[in-house]
């Protein structure tokens, strides 16, 4: 490291990407497809259609908790939004009771408040939960690891800014078929293009579970991290029931108050304390797709007369900074326009890193001693990216045939729609430890490109819902599901031509010249 | 490198050892004792400057990291790195100290 700042910053940026690399692969490929999970679990329940009302949808929901749950502590409503076909509620038993599953206590309504009667699938939420919680792995190990790897994916993101010396002529560039220039110009173009997204999706990812990773700046001021959370999201108190009976308010009426409260926002929660008791309350929390903020505000009123009891005081520059940078990555505000243009940046940010996995090897293959048996790691490397590139493409696109091909009254669908991901995923890893290198590639390539392609043709022979009749129907959700799957499908495709092509040879002194921008490392 | 490694792989390993112990463990204790310093000193609500610091922590992060590589001598590294973390120790148990904790 006496070979100054560049030098420094390019070794710097080569291992930190590489280290978790894979893992930074896969965060970023379920993170970009969550932008669209609500559209992916309308998608997986094929037999849930129409647009639901989110106030009929809340009224509906109160009549099914009543009749099913009349004296539970309280209930949790999620009523359907723009995008959402279905009311989420759960409920938590009196304290006597022995706490069942969680399947004892919740279930997903329709706009009536009927009970859905679809197949049983985690939908986009397994994608979304994956990109941050994993799977197989306790939560709180999975969190701290995808803590490290947003950590890596910064340090890498600014050592590769400082190592880039024509960050400005390298935005317009992308030389086809030069071998490694093609890799580097890939890389550069996905990263340059979408920089201020990649440094913003990074810092506000980190910024999520930010007093998870880094709680001593509570710590300094308060002796136990309750004592802040109790100040700054101020819980109503537990108040007991007082045993006399009195109906609830209509809900409906409460939501149209919440919404007058907030300029028209509509309610994105609500929660029910001792339902059906003089002591009831509800508490509205403004629909996340409202506002950037991702805490929004909360009016709290009396369950039986509908009056207003308190709203939460307005949040302090930090706060309201912390809930707008969470907002911002998560995107729930984002209407149409903008959350295609998240999910390009997305798959923007994973080409970046697929290709910045891929460079690594295209780099030392040339100047390896003998290119015919590569060392150890080098050979690591290249099969671990066969394993999380086109491994996870064909997971993906598993994830999705399961779920139309599953028993539809299978025990523990749900589960095996998710454990089939894996056991393709393990699989095409264990296909590319034992195939050689290339080979594996265009194998493992033209698998994903296979299944990907297979899904609208699998969803039009299981489903009334085939791409003719969506087009016919004006059913865009379902049009562009099918699309995105034939473009993943074809973009697989191209990149198993493309590694089947056999390689340009180049003389070593032309690549070492082509590396001016990523120094040798 | 490949070459110049190949003459001092030797010093160049403990060298990248000694920064990446600086880059990861040391920078997460001195970053976390700035983080509560700030905590401390920054002019607002207490739930406010901890959130306010707290926000600033993965810069800081980022940045100390980045430095750990840049530097050239490790050894003035680890001598500022230890001389910032005992100022700012010290600074945080006499705030405590004297200020108390909610």
């Amino acid at each position: 490291m006496k070979e100054g700042l560049r030098q420094s910053m390019a070794w710097l940026h080569t291992w930190t990407g590489l280290l978790l690399g894979w893992l930074l692969f896969a965060m970023f490929a379920t993170g970009t497809a969550a932008y669209f999970q609500d559209e992916i679990t309308r998608w997986m329940q094929p037999e849930v259609m129409g647009r639901p009302d989110p106030v009929v949808a809340a009224e509906g929901a109160v009549r099914f908790l009543q009749t099913t749950a009349p004296d539970a502590k309280r209930w949790f409503i999620t009523p359907p939004n723009s995008r959402s076909a279905t009311t989420q509620v759960f409920w938590q038993p009196d304290g006597d009771r022995p706490r069942g599953s969680r399947r004892d206590t919740s279930a997903t309504l329709d706009g009536q408040g009927q009970k859905i009667e679809a197949r049983e699938t985690r939908g986009g939420t397994f994608l979304y939960r994956f990109h941050f919680d994993l799977h197989y792995l306790p939560v709180i190990w999975a969190r701290y690891l995808v803590g490290i790897a947003a950590m890596f994916m910064l340090v890498a993101i600014l050592s590769g800014v400082i190592t880039h010396k024509k960050i400005f002529a390298d935005f317009f560039m992308l030389r086809f078929g030069k071998g490694q220039r093609s890799w580097l110009d890939a890389h550069n173009v996905t990263a340059v293009l979408a920089l201020p997204f990649h440094l913003m999706i990074t810092f506000t990812g980190l910024v999520t579970l930010a007093t998870l990773y880094m709680p001593w700046g509570i710590a300094a001021n308060y002796t136990s991290p309750d004592s802040f959370f109790d100040t700054v999201f101020a819980q109503s108190e537990e108040v007991g029931r007082s045993g006399q009976a009195a109906p609830l308010a209509p809900i409906g009426a409460m939501m149209r108050t919440a919404s007058a409260e907030w300029h028209g926002a509509g309610v994105g929660f609500l929660s029910v304390s001792n339902p059906g008791d003089t002591t009831a309350t509800v508490s509205l929390t403004r629909a996340p797709e409202d506002a950037i903020g991702s805490r929004g505000p909360q009016l709290t009123l009396d369950g039986t007369t509908g009056r207003r009891l308190d709203a939460s005081v307005s949040k302090g520059a930090a706060l309201e900074t912390e809930s707008v940078m969470i907002g911002l990555h998560a995107g729930r505000f984002a209407e149409w326009g903008l959350r295609w243009l998240y999910f390009l940046s997305g798959v923007g940010g994973t080409i970046m890193v697929g290709s910045g996995l891929v460079l690594w090897t295209v780099k030392r293959r040339a100047r390896l001693p003998d290119p015919e048996r590569p060392h150890f790691g080098f050979r690591l490397v290249e099969r671990l990216n066969v394993a999380a590139i086109a491994g996870l493409g064909s997971g993906l696109a598993t994830y999705f045939l399961a779920n139309r091909l599953l028993p539809l009254r299978m025990e523990a669908r749900a589960d095996w729609e998710v454990h089939s991901l894996f056991l393709i995923w393990g699989a095409v890893l264990i296909w590319a430890l034992v195939r050689p290198a290339r080979r594996a590639w265009i194998e493992a390539l033209a698998l994903a490109a296979l299944l990907f392609a297979a899904v609208p043709f699998v969803n039009a022979l299981t489903t009334p819902r085939n791409l003719f009749a969506s087009l016919a129907a004006g059913d865009w959700l379902f049009v562009a599901f099918d699309a995105v799957m034939l473009l993943l499908a074809a973009g697989f495709g191209w990149a198993a031509r493309k590694a089947a092509r056999p390689r340009s040879v180049r003389a070593p002194r032309r690549a070492a010249q082509a590396s001016d921008t990523v120094a040798a490392a | 490198m490949a070459t110049k490694a190949s003459r001092a792989k030797g010093a160049s390993r403990w060298n990248v050892a000694a920064r990446a112990l600086a880059a990861i463990p040391a920078n997460y204790v001195l970053t976390s004792l700035a983080i509560a310093c700030l905590a401390r000193l920054l002019p607002m609500r207490p739930e406010e400057a901890s959130v306010a610091a707290t926000l600033f922590s993965f810069a800081l992060f980022a940045v100390l990291a980045l430095t750990a590589f840049a530097v050239r001598s490790v050894a003035r590294l680890w001598l500022g790195m230890i001389g910032a973390g005992l100022l700012l120790g010290g600074g945080l148990w006499l705030s405590i100290a004297s200020g108390g904790r909610l």
